[in-house]
């Protein structure tokens, strides 16, 4: 077979790699439109920290919409944990190593009370979430209305957001180069190239089909290129910052979880066709509560993460966070139909969005026209999407 | 010389089981009464499935041929009644649980997670895992694979991977997903409800030709159908039912024509072996 038929075979999978192409497309345009400057080690580290917290919402949006909801609560949520945490901090005096753990447990709770009127009461989670946003809202500003904007003056909890993981001294070898970070890159490529060959190796054991061997190859050069490169430019600056270190964390994790285990399974067996998913045995709740629960979890991290960005929290922390976060799993994939999504994909979504405002600012394009440009994206990869899979049915 | 061996030990194996049915009963339903406030949907029913035996049910709409069956997979549970598995009586709580006990019920909209792959439905509910840790377990995903794809092969079923998604699969192709689900888990009865509905011509014999391939393979199956066509062609007994009773229980004999026309009858009410029973 000739390198033009193998790509051919793979056109189905063209929605999956097709986000990919526009995500570099996107970066290059903007390199060369910013002659380099997008791509400096520095630029790239403020935009992944601008990023991770709307990632990490939209890693637990992508669950929440596989199985056919939609919490718009989760703004107003991560700003009031935020303030929740600045105010322990400063206030109260309690300790970092007390207050994630607390604030992470909150968010919990504030999720599985969404899947009480979610599941337990059958109250449409629009509606639902709709009223949790109202309820942060006002939530927010109650907390906040004794001290107004709260600075956070913790270190350690400031570094969530700012700071970089730690570098082993400089043995004179690459001066300059964060060279934890060079090897975390390394040991990502070996992963992911003995895995990939691993898995491969497998399946052709049971003889199931696989990529065929050229196309296979151009896989892993390209994601092993893209992990490189980026590992270069990052350990270039300070290294992998301690917020892109958790969104790392996070997307690990939750890609494992939803490819992997019986509950990924059942959340997409779920979103699918609850029905279906209820006579085979899956609790429709169980999951219901799972998934709202996560996205409590996810909010509480998000919620930090800005609150340690900007070192502080503000009575309106929080405001539209959710519909970028809906924006990003939309952009990356889901189906509002339910049972479509995809963790990484979402996480590219996020990182596509953050990329055009990350580019248009920096070439000083009048906001206005940023939230034109960013809504067109939005619809093109809708449109995309649909078309795609009506092909495919 | 071998016949005069047999004979003896065939006439001994029937004398041990009922006369008038010839089999080891997988099921029995005696007396079976659902009332729905006031609508008396089953009236006292009695039901019986032979091993390696397909029952055609039949019946007109409301007839209660639905009710007695979700009564027999679990997701209803009778005012009256007994129900024996395999002489064993039984209390069926939900379909999980009538499903533990071996009952396998095909959906008429087929109960398929269409955003999944084939093997993912035949598996659902009921994964294979590697390591496991609660609901985190890991799945054995070329396990479920290898099994889901021996499983088709095993029941001649034509789709060309078991990695396709349920979505792009024909109408016929989904039915026989469905239907090889209920088979998978050793099941001692597979209740299809309308399963040849909404099919193509082709489709149909399909389908039919692998409620016959199951048969071969010595499952004891009941079939819903309003195709009498269908009943006819699979079916070795049959069964009617008319306004919550049963009205007739016969072997599948005769011409097609002849058979079609006494079925209705029995259908419509213009006939009734069981009206001494009625109260």
């Amino acid at each position: 077979m000739s390198f033009k038929d193998a790509l051919k075979a793979q056109l189905h999978n063209i929605r999956d790699y097709g986000m990919y192409i526009a995500f570099v497309a996107i970066v290059v345009f903007f390199t060369i439109w910013t002659h380099g400057l997008f791509l400096s080690a520095r630029n790239i580290g403020n935009l992944v920290n601008a990023t991770s917290y709307i990632a990490v919402l939209a890693v637990g949006m992508t669950l929440v919409i596989i199985i056919r909801h939609i919490d718009l609560s989760v703004g107003f949520l991560a700003g009031t944990l935020g303030a929740v945490a600045a105010i322990a901090l400063k206030i109260y005096r309690v300790p970092v190593g007390v207050t994630i753990p607390l604030v992470l447990t909150l968010g919990i709770l504030a999720g599985l009370a969404t899947a009480v009127l979610v599941a337990r009461l059958k109250i449409p989670a629009f509606v639902a979430t709709l009223a949790g946003w109202l309820f942060y809202k006002g939530l927010l500003q109650w907390v906040t209305r004794g001290t107004g904007t709260v600075i956070i003056e913790n270190d350690v909890f400031n570094a969530l957001g700012n700071g970089f993981i730690p570098d082993i001294p400089d043995i004179g070898i690459l001066p300059g180069v964060h060279k934890v970070t060079l090897l975390l890159g390394l040991l990502a490529i070996v992963l992911f190239i003995t895995s990939e060959i691993r898995n491969r190796k497998k399946t052709q054991a049971y003889n199931f089909e696989v990529l065929p061997m050229n196309m296979f190859i151009v896989k892993l050069v390209f994601v092993s290129a893209v992990i490189a490169a980026i590992t270069w430019v990052l350990a270039g600056y300070q290294g992998l910052s301690w917020a892109a270190a958790i969104l790392l964390i996070v997307v690990l994790i939750y890609s494992y979880i939803a490819s992997k285990t019986i509950v990924g399974r059942h959340i997409y067996a779920v979103g699918g066709n609850p029905e279906a998913a209820q006579l085979n045995g899956i609790s429709v709740e169980n999951i219901t509560f799972l998934v709202f629960g996560s996205m409590g979890l996810l909010t509480a991290v998000a919620g930090m993460l800005y609150a340690s960005w900007l070192r502080s929290a503000t009575t309106i922390a929080g405001t539209g966070m959710e519909l970028d976060a809906i924006a990003a799993a939309f952009v990356g994939g889901a189906a509002v139909s339910g049972g479509v999504g995809k963790v990484t994909g979402s996480i590219l979504g996020a990182l596509v969005m953050a990329s055009l405002t990350n580019g248009m600012n920096l070439k000083g394009v009048d906001l206005s026209v940023q939230y034109m440009v960013r809504a067109g994206v939005l619809a093109i990869a809708v449109i995309f999407d649909v078309a795609t899979r009506k092909k495919a049915s | 010389m071998a016949q005069s061996i047999t004979i003896p030990a065939v006439l001994a194996q029937r004398r041990t089981v009922n006369p008038m049915t010839e089999a080891a009963t997988v099921v029995e339903m005696h007396n079976i009464r659902k009332n729905f406030a006031a609508v008396q949907a089953l009236r006292g029913v009695d039901l019986v499935l032979h091993h390696n035996e397909v029952l055609g049910l039949v019946g007109d709409n409301a007839a209660g041929k639905s009710t007695l069956m979700k009564v027999l997979s679990g997701a209803y549970i009778p005012d009256e009644g007994e129900i024996l598995i395999e002489g064993k009586k039984v209390h069926m709580t939900d379909p999980l649980h009538a499903r533990r006990l071996g009952i396998e019920m095909v959906y008429q909209d087929l109960a398929l997670a269409n955003n999944l792959d084939v093997t993912s439905n035949v598996f659902l509910g009921r994964e294979a895992v590697s390591a496991r840790l609660g609901p985190f377990s890991v799945l054995d995903g070329r396990r479920m694979e290898q099994e889901a794809q021996r499983l088709l092969d095993r029941l001649k079923i034509d789709i060309p991977s078991v990695r396709l998604l349920v979505e792009r699969l024909s109408g016929g192709q989904r039915q026989a997903v469905a239907i090889a689900r209920a088979t998978a888990f050793n099941s001692k009865v597979i209740i299809m409800d309308e399963p040849t509905a909404a099919l193509s011509v082709a489709a149909i014999s399909k389908v039919l030709d692998l409620v016959r391939e199951l048969k071969a393979q010595g499952a004891s199956i009941i079939i819903i159908s309003h195709r009498l066509e269908d009943i006819y062609s699979v079916s070795d007994r049959l069964m009617v039912m008319r306004q919550g009773r049963k009205v007739r229980d016969s072997l599948v004999v005769g011409d097609i024509d002849e058979f079609r026309e006494r079925v209705v009858a029995y259908m419509i009410g213009a006939r009734d072996d069981f009206a001494a029973v009625v109260n």
